[in-house]
């Protein structure tokens, strides 16, 4: 039986685009898988349960018991994907309590497959939080994210490190297009007829990339 | 034929986390396959006997029947014995020791003798190791400090925990760690060794359902305390080989 995946897209800056990554990964495996479960650790940003309410639910990592509530659904072999949001302030309790629990060793020994995308900001924060989870996570399974839109080309090169998905920055108008609740990706690649435009091709481009890691991912398992 | 063991968990002050480090201790032995019996002195009913009641046994320490019924079968049963002292009966307990003849077995080297004291919050838990200093010639000691429930209590003067701290020559002081509240809380229900608790079963060995984020804790904070035994080389002191452990 193969492992089932969680996605933990993290950074310990604000405005980054993490709920961004998190939409575009949550409508991907929902059009690939038919199913995707999708948590939000945001109290403080933009909120993917106002983006994908069907399919997202809300937890926080503040007390034992919302830590609880939220790790004993995702450390399930269930077969469904897994997608949190984590909110930045949320980012150090969380990596704290993964270490103190032992995730990744207890992940493993129950098929279960976490894929930490790290979005990358040039800043000394994020430096500090690569260099923790670099510490805290095995090489595949960590990942960073580098957003144009946020990095403008200039990514550290301490993060090269490991795997690297690359984001193109959208035209800001596009940006607030996508940006509204009511859209979706998956939407508007059925929608569009005309596959040449830059929407078009920015969200295929995406749905690619994600293709691609899942598909390394499963091959470093098998 | 091994010299028998016997470790005394105690203190003069109630509430202090004998029997949590008892329990410790348990789950140590047995993870380093040491054979070991304990005695839970909180008669009639036990606390450690709760959690470990295939190898404990409860007795009264006050009488003499229950005396002999640990002290005379020191050499008969597994090597190692563990008593918890129930609040108060540290002092008492170890002058009856004393009296039996039991201190000067242990200043001979006919056993081992040891004596966690576990420490309380107050200055009154310090003059206790003033008290308990005068029984100690022979016994290895080890000054006990408990933060599992997260009290401040450490935060004393140094200069005047060591002031009483060197009047023990020997002591050895450890460090319990704190561990998370709802994880302790979640054990003392389950009613199950924290080894069993970490291994997600039940008393019989069959599969619970604890809680992955709570069984994390406790296999960490578990580690730790185990690190502070290692590091004290607990199990050269009862005369065992430190076993592979492995991810329990």
């Amino acid at each position: 039986m193969s492992s089932t995946p969680v996605y933990i897209i993290c950074s310990p800056r604000p405005q980054v685009s993490k709920t961004l990554i998190a939409r575009l990964l949550s409508e991907f495996l929902l059009l690939k898988n038919g199913d995707v479960i999708s948590f939000d650790i945001n109290l403080k940003e933009p909120s993917l349960v106002d983006y994908l309410p069907r399919i997202t639910e809300t937890a926080d990592v503040i007390d034992t018991y919302g830590k609880m509530q939220l790790m004993d659904r995702v450390i399930i072999n269930d077969g469904v994907a897994k997608v949190i949001d984590l909110g930045y302030h949320a980012f150090d309790e969380f990596f704290k309590m993964c270490d103190e629990i032992g995730l990744m060793k207890e992940a493993l020994r129950r098929r279960v497959a976490p894929v930490i995308l790290f979005v990358a900001d040039t800043d000394r924060v994020s430096a500090r939080g690569y260099d923790m989870l670099s510490r805290l996570i095995p090489p595949n399974a960590l990942v960073v994210v580098d957003n144009e839109f946020v990095v403008r080309g200039e990514l550290p090169p301490a993060m090269s490190r490991t795997r690297v998905l690359r984001c193109r920055a959208l035209p800001v108008f596009l940006k607030t297009y996508i940006d509204r609740l009511n859209f979706s990706f998956t939407g508007y690649l059925r929608h569009e007829k005309d596959s040449s435009t830059e929407l078009h091709q920015w969200i295929r481009r995406n749905y690619t990339t994600f293709r691609d890691l899942e598909l390394s991912m499963l091959l470093q398992r098998s | 034929m091994a010299k028998p063991v016997v470790i005394v968990v105690g203190a003069d002050k109630g509430g202090v986390g004998k029997t949590t480090v008892s329990r410790t201790l348990l789950d140590y032995f047995s993870a380093n396959n040491v054979q070991t019996r304990a005695f839970d002195t909180e008669s009639p009913r036990g606390t450690l006997k709760r959690f470990h009641p295939d190898i404990t046994e409860i007795v009264d320490m006050t009488t003499t029947a229950d005396q002999m019924k640990i002290f005379d079968t020191l050499s008969s049963g597994p090597s190692v014995t563990v008593i918890d002292v129930r609040a108060g009966l540290l002092s008492p307990a170890l002058a009856s020791l004393r009296d039996i003849g039991f201190l000067d077995a242990a200043r001979s080297g006919q056993i081992t003798f040891a004596v966690f004291h576990i420490l309380g919050p107050s200055i009154a838990s310090l003059d206790e190791i003033a008290e308990t200093a005068n029984f100690m010639t022979g016994a290895k000691y080890f000054l006990v400090k408990n933060f599992i429930n997260d009290t401040q209590f450490f935060q004393w003067d140094q200069s005047t925990y060591n002031s009483y701290f060197h009047r023990i020559k020997d002591a050895t002081d450890l460090t319990i760690p704190k561990l998370n509240e709802m994880a302790y809380e979640q054990v003392e229900v389950s009613s199950v060794p924290f080894l069993k608790f970490v291994a997600n079963k039940l008393m019989n060995d069959d599969a619970a359902n604890y809680s992955f984020v709570l069984r994390g804790y406790v296999r960490h904070w578990l580690a730790n305390v185990w690190s502070e035994y290692d590091r004290i080389k607990l199990t050269d002191l009862v005369g065992a080989k430190s076993a592979t452990r492995g991810e329990k």
